[in-house]
């Protein structure tokens, strides 16, 4: 028998995996509400739908974690953000960022990838 | 009333005296400088040494030390003795509370002003944040640092119950290291901007950065973009300008090497 194979720590939020996806579901939810609201006070030119895929885009570029204490920590940045954004003391300049609008376009040829050298 | 009560206490805490003579902070001394006897100085002057007072304060903070390590040994993990005269408590995450609550609490300690919480980063270590707690004790005049450690992922309670103080210092560390302080009653960030990545205080946090901001005309908006360099400015030096380590100059040791080269030249000659 492996002598403490795995290390005991101490929870964040979370004890079990189950408890840690319903806390991701309740986050997600409370972001998809959010969005038709934001682009209403903000005064955003996007579409709800834009909005909505950007927010799904982002709950699962983490979607390989499955560490549950780095789950919290995920959900409770999500979760301040979110208030950041509901109690308006985000600007427009702060939540046009997740779309990355001036994000130049990565080159597709041979050549110009080369040209294009240190984004490779 | 007042004076009355005033005069209890005073009485209180000579009897705390007569118990704990070697123990108590307070503990009167001839040699040290305090205001009631800086009257006396004025007509009699007695020859303090310097080195004597020191003595003298190091002894005194060991004692207390170590009747500390006596009282709440489950508690403590060390004491230590920064720079001679700075106490340090070394204390087990969960045992963090309990101690805020007797060194505020303990009629031999009443360190009920929490000056600074602040942290390091060592990330070698298998916990690799450092908390530090100042304390200040205005009863007897002393100070007292509690440290402690966790790492990115495990929390660390919140003593703001405790020290109603601590709430800004809590979020400060949040914001700087990215320790999680649990029953914080309203952590978020403090310094940084929002929409900011990173805890910048980290050590594996660069220089420069994650991300830049401009002005873009044509979106009329700041936008922020990654850090990116022109070739030409590449090359960094990223040394602070301070001198963070005076005992061991590096310069010294090459003035030196460089001294002992002339020497050897002005021989030869």
């Amino acid at each position: 028998m492996a002598a403490r194979a795995v290390a005991e720590v101490k929870p964040l939020l979370s004890s079990t995996s189950i408890e840690a996806r319903r806390r991701v579901f309740n986050l997600y939810r409370e972001w998809y509400r959010e969005v038709p609201r934001a682009i209403q006070t903000y005064k955003l030119d996007i579409t709800v739908d834009e909005g909505r895929n950007k927010v799904r885009e982002m709950f699962l570029r983490n979607a390989g974690i499955h560490d549950l204490r780095k789950i919290d920590m995920l959900i409770i940045k999500g979760r301040m953000e979110l208030q950041e954004i509901n109690s308006i003391w985000k600007a427009k300049t702060h939540i046009m960022r997740y779309f990355e609008e001036t994000k130049p376009e990565r080159p597709k040829e041979f050549l110009s990838k080369f040209l294009d050298g240190h984004y490779n | 009333m007042a004076a009355i009560g005033l005069r209890c206490c005073i009485q209180n805490l000579s009897r705390h005296k007569r118990i704990w003579p070697n123990i108590s902070l307070l503990s009167s001394s001839n040699k040290i400088n305090t205001w009631q006897n800086s009257r006396l100085l004025c007509t009699a002057s007695p020859v303090i040494d310097a080195q004597d007072q020191k003595k003298e304060v190091e002894t005194r903070l060991t004692d207390y030390g170590r009747y500390l390590l006596d009282i709440i040994p489950k508690y403590l993990q060390g004491i230590n003795l920064a720079l001679g005269d700075e106490l340090e408590l070394l204390v087990y995450p969960e045992a963090l509370i309990p101690t805020m609550i007797f060194l505020r609490n303990h009629t031999n300690a009443q360190f009920e002003s929490l000056v600074d919480i602040t942290a390091i980063d060592v990330p070698k270590r298998e916990y690799r944040f450092e908390l530090i707690y100042n304390l200040l004790s205005l009863r007897y005049n002393s100070r007292v640092r509690v440290k402690t450690y966790t790492d990115e992922l495990t929390p660390i309670e919140s003593i703001t119950p405790i020290f109603p103080g601590a709430n800004w210092f809590e979020r400060e560390v949040w914001d700087m290291y990215g320790v999680y302080f649990a029953n914080h009653p309203d952590l978020r960030r403090i310094l940084t901007d929002y929409g900011f990545d990173g805890h910048p205080q980290r050590k594996d946090f660069p220089l420069s950065g994650y991300t830049e901001l401009r002005y873009d005309d044509e979106l009329k908006r700041i936008v922020s973009e990654p850090v990116e360099f022109a070739q030409e400015f590449r090359k960094f030096d990223l040394e602070t300008p301070w001198e963070q380590f005076p005992a061991y100059r590096e310069e010294n040791r090459a003035s030196l090497e460089a001294g002992e080269e002339i020497k050897e030249e002005n021989q030869k000659k």
